[in-house]
């Protein structure tokens, strides 16, 4: 009986005050309510990327996604192959915002490429890189925030397709 | 600085295809000109479903380089009969790579086999109830002959198995299941390349660091996993490929007798633990298996 009574005691305020699950405390227990992960910038991302398929280009399936701070780029560590041709695209459903996406060597020097963003009054921003490398070997992707309508990080995909 | 080098027509039709979807007024944008740091370098994200390449794009690269005779590197495969989580997890990369030079074969039988062979796997692995729908999916793409479906459906269904197994905390199987599909795609490039009088599409294959990587990943394995003899095996292959491949020079088309002895024990590696991978009694590893201690091949 006393058993009982605990656990209506315990249940009372729970279900009276639901927010208390989602207090600063609740979120480190193994109840912690975990905010839904946007699909938006992939989806952007993918749909930019779709226009190379028509070329004969075939997009990996990966999705290397994150939120870049003002000022603070971000790099992925990708193999390249000489004779293939690249197109790495990133994509954030902030309109108005613009980011850069630049190609780097083995050494950290950018390698010559070729540029595209979307204009600043369509949906979200989107921004390809388009390379052909002369070696195989070690490369590194890098994306930058140049703007954001908002201070907060902005969130990005970025994917990309070989030929 | 915008760099606009014209570097292939079907790149500028790719450019031409994005402004057609609808961004209006597409530009051109400045690229970065600042070299990255080292704590950039070093901090760079590594990701295996990006950073690892898939083996369909490594043999994209060799069919650029030269003209494999893809039919003839067909191998009938099965998944091996075994409860031994690392060796399920490595006969997934090797039988997801053989899915591959199947597309490239346009050998459409066999590409149903592997996807009935990883279907197989996945059961084993307990991580087959997302998967039905992938497996149907390679059934229909190879009836109908869609090689490029085929191909995008092989990597969409390692990805997913990749998945749930992080979903089901058995992320450490993912490095298992990118390693293997590395040294079978490496078995094949391998076998292409020494066809070839003059080692056509050896440039390809200059990729130490990578071995080196994935050798890096299978050292931050759990001690159970790491110590299983299958997985000692693929660790201490891919550290002789690695050496193997630094002691070559990197020039694009390298001939030399040196290289041909190095490829050609990269190759002897690779199959020996590929077939050790897919044998339903890897327990007991042949004594011959593990690869022998290289003595700076380039100085021989």
């Amino acid at each position: 009986m006393r058993k009982e009574k605990l656990i209506v005691l315990i249940m009372i305020p729970i279900l009276s005050f639901p927010g208390v699950l989602q207090s600063k405390d609740a979120l480190s227990s193994p109840l912690k309510v975990v905010e839904p992960i946007s699909m938006e910038p992939r989806r952007l991302a993918l749909e930019t990327a779709g226009a190379f398929e028509n070329d004969g280009f075939r997009i990996r399936d990966g999705e290397w996604r994150g939120a870049l701070s003002k000022g603070i780029p971000a790099f992925l560590q990708v193999t390249l192959f000489a004779g293939e041709n690249y197109w790495f695209v990133a994509a954030s459903p902030t309109t108005g915002a613009l980011l850069r996406v630049t190609v780097y060597d083995a050494s950290g020097k950018p390698v010559k490429s070729e540029f595209w963003h979307n204009a600043a009054n369509s949906e979200g921003t989107r921004s390809a890189t388009g390379v052909a490398p002369t070696q195989s070997g070690k490369y590194f992707i890098g994306v930058e925030r140049m703007k954001s309508p908002n201070e907060g990080p902005l969130d990005f995909s970025l994917v990309y397709c070989y030929k | 600085m915008v760099y606009l080098e014209i570097m292939l027509t079907g790149r500028h039709f790719g450019v031409l295809a994005l402004m057609a979807i609808g961004c209006h007024g597409a530009e051109s944008m400045d690229t970065s000109n600042t070299p990255m740091t080292e704590p950039q370098k070093q901090g760079a994200v590594f990701l295996d479903a990006l950073s690892v390449p898939s083996p369909g794009e490594v043999f994209t690269a060799l069919n650029k380089a030269c003209r494999p005779n893809w039919a003839t590197l067909v191998t009938p495969a099965t998944a091996p009969v075994t409860t031994e989580r690392s060796q399920l997890a490595l006969a997934v990369g090797v039988l997801t790579a053989n899915g591959y030079v199947a597309v490239e074969a346009q050998d459409g039988q066999q590409v149903k086999n592997v996807g009935r062979e990883l279907m197989a796997l996945s059961k084993s692995l307990g991580v087959s109830q997302s998967l039905i729908g992938r497996g149907n999916s390679l059934m229909e793409f190879a009836e109908n002959n869609d090689w490029d479906g085929l191909a995008d459906e092989l990597e969409a269904t390692e990805n997913e198995i990749k998945n749930t197994m992080v979903e089901q905390k058995d992320r450490d199987l993912v490095t298992l299941t990118s390693a293997a599909a590395w040294l079978r795609g490496l078995e094949v490039s391998t076998d292409v390349i020494l066809a070839s009088d003059s080692l056509q599409g050896a440039g390809v294959l200059y990729q130490p660091e990578l071995a080196r990587r994935i050798v890096s990943q299978i050292d931050a394995l759990p001690d159970r996993i790491k110590r299983g003899v299958l997985v000692t095996a693929v660790k201490q292959t891919l550290e002789t490929t690695a050496s193997l491949l630094e002691n070559q020079d990197s020039k694009p088309e390298p001939k030399s007798d040196i290289l041909r002895k190095n490829y050609t024990k990269i190759h002897a590696d690779c199959s020996a633990v590929v077939k050790t991978i897919l044998s339903s009694s890897s327990a007991a590893l042949p004594a011959s298996h593990s690869p022998a201690p290289i003595s700076n091949p380039s100085k021989s």
